[in-house]
Parts: structure tokens; sequence; C-alpha cells
């Protein structure tokens, strides 16, 4: 982002945050209107949060705060000063085998385009984490807030119970 | 069911390692191999264009009308450009200086009042006018797009507001005119009679009518449109990074705007692309504009559509139609004939989906032999947002349209809907069939889907969700439970050369000759490398379908190694000849075609290489196993030798390409769609949809309990892939029938700019699907595969239509699904009619 400013023009204030993102502390100076899933995406370089609707609908850009599954574009980054914010980079290991939530969204199909997807896993990933054995009730209300426009959900389901069983294990 | 092999599938996702885990041991077509897609989506690595920013890149804002129809009186930009982060400030007077009009406005189609034909240009910035709500009118360029929005905020537009139309039978009237220029509103117009309609009419016992609305939906991919455009000073060229749909073909709306040659404008689109279903077609308009601003500041320039923009003027809404459609019936239940009028609105300026008015030519009588058609449109324009493709491309709403006056001619003879239709359905010793509008269905047994269908019904009435007792016990609470399945038709694998019918002199297409027919192949090539693996490259673009996957599975087959193997990746537009692409489910067919042969290619030119390395003929060398073996010694060359071996040969034979021809092109069965400019797709898959709804009738609502489907596509190269298909075409189809609109006031102010207000399906509002799978492979594709892109939203919306009229039976509510989406409020209004 540019900073420099010529003539009258105020430059917008900018406040200095720290927030500890997959487990790395960033420190920034930051618009106090730039929204968290922008400073994630920018600033962080984590693009696997994804921007779908900017309203807080349809849930591409859900991360977990502080340990709850939030819609990153229905905050600003200065909120999440001092927070630890984890995003879907963060839960392969570092060796890159993939998290069971991600294994079971692979083996099931549950993704077409993919969109939609780092909001899914987080969103499950705090759901199995409140409940390690959902019924579909419980699955179709954890996952209420998060839209897919490819998959139909059918195989989304299977994805979170075979996730859940994995992790159970 | 001849040539049928019914399948479970429903249930049985389970996506375990494929039936040949070694290469050349089975096969992995035909396999539900998971994807090669997955692992860089699910970890946040997969790079779709919004992640895309060049170091030195500006962004990109627009300045939008808030009027459906105004004119321009002043735009005053001079506060926007004092302001320290403007970098650029771009109206329509500046780019009409140096670039041109949009290539596919009105201009090529529309004729006058008169007749006479009109140029009516389309430029990137509304010129002079304002014709919809959110028509970009200015565009800025700043630091970042926070600063960008600052300084659109800045420009001032003074406005002289006109008197809007935004209905589309109202604009017949031509009260408003949205183009002065053209004097009328309705710019294109055909009817077209295949069969003796007037005798079918007359002779019927009966002729029934109805009036039918679908309302104006649209694809809404997750992904909204985005663009980095980068001019380079040196070459004169640019480079435009976007995620538009079908690059290969589409790209001339963009280096047409902006004055270049095709070699002058990359085009180029990421591997992940978060969802299009026909949409992204008609994103030029931001490459274009992207593109110029590039140019004017020597700096690549992006722009990310916000939601807000893509809903309300985003140049992408689809099919808005009003039917008025009649059918000449006996009362032995024969289906006599059929007459179908519409109208679809357009909004300001129509673009490709002019082809949406006609394809529905290709299953005019959806699985009914009915001789004698009428067709008939008006293509009006309104204030209102562009039309663009969407999945189904216009045949859903007459499926929808056709089952209902089905529904209605039952009633009025006083037959079983289910028996009428059974009695009409082309069988299997009629295929191939081909329809009074000449397109051609290849294979499938119509009847025995509809039995399995009707079984699954028995099912549920035998202590299931439709048990006597229990939808008794429903109604009692006000619910009302119901179904009314159907066989429907998908048509697969668009031909290219019909696409311009619109265009052409519609009169002289009689006497056309069978050798002016001219379609696009798809192309596809490869190269050996000297690690041992394959890389291919797609010409095309892809949105979720799994064509990496699908072409790995296929070439490991052919080429007799593992998928892992073998890397896709894709070809720009420049790279890439013209060609059509993703859509009008094409690519089951057509990538699988070019595949099979590109390989046996690639395989014939191993062992020449090979032959020639060893000094032996042709005839002594064989190919197996991923290498050449020479017969005589059983000496072998691997993959990696060959590519190693090619490496200083002038025209190198591990690079190869293959182009597969339009599965219609050499078939004379589709002579004469094709020489009529007749649609062409000439592949028939289909499906019976058992949806079982549930009506409150104090609230309208409408939930669906459970979504039977029995489906079949031909040859499944990848089940699990078809389903996902299946499921997804559902889904959407289940937001049109019920959720979905994009509903304007009168004066054209859009409704619904928030995806509070279109509502898109849910995990709530998406009912269980419970699917089967029979195979009848097409007789005139490579693979046996029909296309399957778009069936669950093409059928699923008249399924779920007709089973809302069961539903309601009882209470003879006079077609309470006249109008989609079949919304509470209309429904209700429906409900209380009947009580009155």
């Amino acid at each position: 982002m540019r900073t420099d400013s010529t003539g009258e023009y105020d430059a917008p204030e900018r406040r200095e945050i720290t927030v500890t993102v997959n487990g790395e502390a960033v420190t920034a100076a930051v618009e106090p209107r730039v929204k968290l899933s922008d400073f994630l995406r920018s600033e962080c370089g984590l693009t696997g949060v994804r921007v779908g609707c900017e309203h807080g609908v349809c849930g591409a850009c859900t991360v977990q705060q502080d340990g709850r599954a939030i819609k990153s574009c229905l905050s600003y980054a200065v909120q999440a000063d001092g927070a630890e914010v984890e995003t879907v980079e963060g839960l392969a290991d570092e060796d890159g085998s993939l998290h069971p939530i991600q294994e079971a969204f692979h083996e099931t199909h549950a993704l077409q385009c993919g969109f939609c997807t780092s909001g899914f896993v987080v969103a499950t990933k705090e759901l199995l984490e409140e409940n390690p054995d959902p019924s579909r009730e419980e699955i179709e209300r954890g996952l209420a807030d998060n839209i897919c426009r490819c998959t139909g959900y059918q195989n989304i389901y299977e994805a979170v119970e075979r996730a859940a069983a994995k992790m159970r294990e | 069911m001849s040539g049928s092999q019914p399948t479970e599938v429903a249930g049985e996702a389970e996506a375990d390692a494929p039936a040949a885990t070694e290469a050349g041991e089975e096969s992995f077509t035909g396999t539900s191999l998971p994807r090669v897609e997955d692992h860089r989506i699910l970890t946040g690595e997969a790079e779709y264009i919004h992640d895309v920013t060049p170091e030195d890149c500006l962004h990109m804002a627009l300045v939008r009308s808030m009027h459906a129809h105004a004119e321009i009186v002043d735009i005053e930009t001079s506060e926007a450009e004092t302001h320290p982060e403007c970098e650029l400030v771009m109206t329509a007077e500046d780019l009409k200086a140096e670039y041109n009009p949009m290539p596919t406005g009105v201009g090529r189609i529309a004729t006058g009042a008169s007749g006479e034909a009109v140029e009516l240009p389309e430029w990137s910035l509304a010129d002079e006018k304002v014709r919809f709500v959110g028509e970009p009118v200015a565009l800025v360029v700043a630091s970042n797009r926070y600063a960008a929005e600052d300084v659109a905020d800045l420009v001032t537009v003074e406005y002289d507001t006109l008197e809007a139309v935004a209905d589309g039978m109202a604009a017949r009237e031509d009260e408003v005119v949205v183009h002065e220029s053209i004097g009328t509103n309705v710019v294109d117009h055909e009817r077209i009679e295949f069969g003796d309609l007037q005798t079918a009419f007359e002779d019927a016992d009966h002729v029934v009518s109805g009036e039918y609305s679908w309302g104006r939906i649209s694809g809404v991919p997750l992904e909204t449109a985005g663009v980095v455009a980068t001019y380079d000073d040196e070459t004169d060229s640019f480079d435009v990074d976007c995620n538009i749909q079908l690059h290969t073909l589409v790209d001339d709306t963009i280096y047409e705007t902006l004055g270049y040659d095709a070699d002058d404008v990359r085009v180029n689109v990421p591997a992940d692309v978060g969802g299009s279903y026909g949409t992204k077609i008609a994103i030029h308009r931001y490459c274009c504009l992207a593109a110029m601003a590039s140019q004017q500041l020597e700096r690549p320039v992006k722009f990310e559509e916000d939601r807000i923009e893509n809903l309300q003027g985003g140049d992408v809404h689809s099919s808005d139609r009003e039917y008025e459609i009649q059918m000449a019936v006996d009362d032995d239940g024969t289906m006599r004939g059929l007459d179908v009028w519409f109208v679809d609105d357009f909004g300001a300026f129509p673009r490709y989906p002019i082809n949406q008015v006609l394809k529905p030519l290709s299953v005019v009588t959806n699985s009914y032999r009915i001789d004698h058609v009428g067709y008939e449109y008006d293509l009006v324009l309104t204030n209102k947002t562009s039309q663009t493709a969407y999945r189904g491309f216009g045949v859903d709403p007459h499926i929808y349209a056709l089952e209902m006056i089905v529904d209605e001619a039952a009633r009025e003879i006083g037959m079983d809907p289910t028996e009428f239709r059974r009695r009409n359905l082309i069988t299997p010793d009629q295929m191939p069939y081909t329809l009074p509008s000449k397109n051609v269905y290849d294979s499938g047994d119509y009847p025995a889907t509809l039995d399995r269908i009707q079984e699954i019904v028995a099912d549920e009435r035998d202590g299931g969700l439709l048990d006597p007792d229990v939808v008794a016990e429903k109604r009692e609470e006000g619910k009302y439970r119901g179904v009314q399945p159907s066989v429907i038709i998908e048509p697969g694998v668009s031909g290219s050369d019909w696409t311009d019918r619109q265009r052409s002199n519609r009169e002289a297409l009689d006497s056309r000759s069978r050798e002016e027919v001219d379609e696009l192949p798809e192309h596809l090539r490869a190269e050996l490398r000297e690690d041992g693996t394959v890389r291919a490259y797609l010409a095309t673009d892809s949105s979720g379908q799994g064509h990496q996957t699908l072409v790995s599975q296929l070439l490991a087959d052919e080429l007799e190694i593992l998928p892992s193997e073998i890397e896709v990746d894709y070809l720009d537009s420049v790279d890439a000849p013209t060609e059509y692409g993703s859509a009008a489910s094409r690519m089951a067919v057509m990538l699988s075609g070019a595949t099979v042969g590109l390989a046996e290619r690639l395989v014939e030119n191993a062992e020449e290489l090979a032959a020639d390395g060893w000094g032996v003929s042709i005839d002594d060398v064989a190919y197996r196993d991923g290498g050449v073996e020479r017969i005589d010694t059983g000496e072998t060359l691997s993959l990696a030798d060959l590519a190693e071996l090619d490496a200083d040969r002038d025209e190198r034979l591990t690079v190869a390409s293959y182009d597969y021809d339009h599965p219609a092109l050499e078939r004379e069965e589709f002579d004469d769609a094709l020489r009529r400019k007749l649609p062409v797709y000439p592949t028939a898959a289909f499906g019976a949809n058992a949806p079982i709804v549930e009506v409150d009738v104090e609230t309208g609502e409408v939930e669906i309990l459970k979504f039977h489907t029995v489906r079949d596509c031909g040859t499944m190269l990848n089940p699990t892939i078809v389903e996902g298909q299946a499921h997804g075409g559902i889904a959407q189809g289940v937001g049109a029938a019920l959720l979905e609109e994009f509903g304007y006031e009168e004066d054209g102010q859009p409704q619904a700019i928030t995806l509070f207000d279109y509502l898109l399906p849910s995990i709530e509002t998406v009912p269980e699907i419970e699917m089967e799978h029979t195979e009848t492979p097409s007789p005139y594709t490579e693979t046996g595969a029909k296309g399957v892109g778009e069936g669950g939203m093409i059928d699923a919306p008249a399924s779920i239509a007709t089973s809302i009229n069961a539903a309601l039976e009882p209470l003879s509510v006079d077609e309470p699904a006249d109008r989609i989406p079949v919304a509470p409020d209309h429904l209700l209004s429906k409900i209380r009619e009947a009580e009155e």
C-alpha cells in the first residue's frame, strides 16, 4: 500500500496491531477500515481466505479467531489486535500432510470449484471441536452459515462424518 | 434395459483407491479416481484470479449508475483527479477516442422499426445515457481498492432521469424505448413451424393453453469476476489474466474492443476458477476496462468485482421469460401438437445468450413424441442489466413450461398425469429419434426410467414419506405432500455452427448447402518429458469440473502409465487455437474424445521414434506399459528415453496435438439440423426425478423432504464427478424453483443486490438427494459418454413444480406452480384463490 501523500490530503490514520496468525505473530500498521479478510489476504499473504460476498452470507472467508469460527469479512483487522487467528493454511502439517478434515473432503469429493472450501473446512473444524460425533441435523446447523454453489452439500455431509470418524480414532 | 447397466451410486460415494493401482493393470477410466485438483484447493494454495497481484499493481474501481434510465448531463471528475491516490479517471468520452465498442452489442443483430439494420454500439462505459442500475459510467484507478473507492466517490455525475421499463411484456408496447435509434424494444423475433401444426390443432379433441413465468435468475458463483491486465509498451501487447469462461472462444470481445489483433492480447485463465456455470462468459467489460487503464498508466491494473456490483450490474443475470404455450391433445391421451410462444427479457444489451432462446429446440418436445410443433419468441430489451449464459442455457424454463402444460392437458382429459406422460414417451425402438426440430436423441430407454422412478415412488407410498396414513395426518396439520415425476432430457455437446443463426439470413438457410457447415473441434496437446512424465495442455478453462483429473485418467489408460505421472496444464488464448471450450455439457465428450485421439497419436509417434532409434521397421516395435519394446530383442525405451532421444530432432515426435471433431459433423442424421442452423446437440442424457414436496398451506412454504432421481448420461468416465455434477445441478434447480430471483421495482430498481435478498440454497434448504444411475452409452461419441454438466438444473425445477401441482391437487388450486420461483407469497395467494 502507498503511504506517501502530497498536498492537503490527510493520509488515512493507521494503527499498529499484532495478530498471531497460524502461530506466528504479525505486526503491521493498518487503516482501521481494513477488514480482517483483506488484512489476512494482503498483509499476511494468506489468500486461502476467500472473499465471496463481503456481507457475511457466504462464509467463504471463515477463519477461527481465538478458537471461534468468524466471518473475517465482517470484522476489522484492528479488532483482531492481540488475538490468535487460524486460517485454512494452518491446518495441514508442516510436512504437507493434510488435516483429517482436508483428507475427508478430498476422499468424498466434497469440493468442486473450491472457492467455498476454505470456509467449509474451517467451519467443520469448529463444529467437530465442539461436537466430535455430530448427527446430520447437527451438521446442517453447524454449516448453515456457509454457502457452496457446486456440490449440493451431499458430499459435504459425507466429508464431515468421515472427518469426525478419523478424528475420533 | 438394452445396453444399460443399472448401478447403484447413491450412498456409495466412497472414494476408495481406484480399482487400478498399477499402470496398465486395469482401467482408471470409469473409476472414481479422487481429483488431482483438490490438494492445492484444500490447503489454500490454489491461486484464483483474486489472488493474483503483481508487485506494482494498481487497483480499479467503477462509478456506476444509480438510475435505471437517464441522460448523462455531466460527469465532474476534477475533484477525483486531485485526490493524491488517484492515478486515472476515464469516462466514455476518453475511451471512445482510442478504443472500440464491445463487439457483441445489439448492433450486430438489431433491426429498426422498418426492418433496416441498425448499428448500436455498446461502449464499456455508458455513453451519454445510462440504461440500467449499476451500469459503469467511469473508471478510476488508485494504489489500492480502498483508495480507489474513495476516489470513485469523488466523481459526480449529473443525470436527467427518464421513465424506465423493467418488465419484458410491458417493454413490447414500446411506450418506453431503451434504445431510441432502434425505435423498438423487440430486437429479435422468429417463428418456426415443424410438421403440420394447423391440422394438428384443428383435428385434436382438445387444445389446452397456459401462461407461465420464469423469474430472472443466474449462476451467482461464489467467486466474482476478476482481472489483472498488463500492457507492455515494448511489444505493444496485453496480458489479460482473468476468470472469463471460454477464453479461447470469446477473446474477440476483448481484443476487438481494444482494437488489437488476437495475437496481441494474451488472455489467460488460472487453473482454478471459483465457479461460473456459464455466467463468466460475459465479463469482458471488466477485462477491457482494466486493459485500457493499464495501457494509459503502463502499470498492471487489477479489478475485483464486489458482490453488490455482481448482483446489480455485473452483466450476469440470465433467462427472464413469460411463456404462452398450447398443447393439442386427444381424448385417448395422444399429444398431437405443441405451440410455444415466449418473451425473453434480455436487459439493456443482448449479448451471446441470444442463443439461449433457440437452444430449447434441441429438446423441443422433451421425452415425448409430438410431431407438430410451433416455436416463437420475442427478444426484448429493458432497463435491466444484461443477460448471460447460465447452466441449462434457456432449456430449463422451456422444460418447466412444457411440463406445466402436460399437467394441465392431463387434467383436461381426465387422465392420470403419469399415465398420460407414459403413453407419449419416445420408445427405445424409435432411437435414434429425430425431433421435429431436427436434433437427434442418440439412445436411451425412457419408459424404463419412468418405471424405475415410479417403483421408488411406490416404495415411498408404502410406509415411506408418502404413506397414505402419514399423508392424511399431515394434511390435518395443513401440510400437503405430493410428487409428480417425468422423464427429462439434457441436450449435450453443442455444435458451434448453429450459434450464429440470429445473425444469419434465416430465409436463406433452407437452401444452405451441407458443405458450408463448419464446426469447431476440441484441441488438446501433450509432450513426453525427459523425467518420464507427460504434460498435457487443455485449450479451455475449468471452473470446478475436474478436467485435469479426467484427462489424467484417460491418458493414463491410453498410455499405460499412472495418473500421477501426468500433469495437466492450460493454454492461453494466443497459444490455443480458437475453439469452443467448456460449456454446453461438452467436455465429457469432447475432452475424452480428444484425449483418446491424442494418445493414439503419441503412441504412433513413440513407436516411430523408437524404430528410428533402433534402425528397425515400425512393425518390429510395440508400445507397451508406458514404453516401446523391440519385439525381437525385448529391449525397451521408456517415455523418458524417448523424450531424450527426441530432444535434438527438428520435428519433435514426443510433442503432439489432436483436434477431436464434433460428433455430429460427419453424421448424416444431423444433416438437416446442421444445414439449417438449428440447435445441434448429439447426446441426450436423461433422467427422472421424484422430489417429495410438502406444501404448508398456512405459510405457502414448500419443503422438499427428499429428492429421488434416476439418471443416465451414457458411459460414466468418473462416477463420482458425474454424481457431483448432478448434485450441484439439482441444488441449483432447487434454488431456481423455490428461492432465487432478481426482482425489480417498476422503476427499474433492482431488489436483490445482496445475498440477503438473492437467496442461494444452503445446506438447510437442499434436501437429501437419493440417486441411481443407468449407463446407456452414446453411439455417437468416442467413449460412449454423454454431456452431463447441466442436467440437474434443467430437470429439477420442472420436477419440483409438477410435484407442487400434485401436492395441491386435493385443494383444486389452479396451477399453483405457474410462476418460478414458487415463492410463498405467490403460492399462498393461489391457495387463497382456490378457497374462495
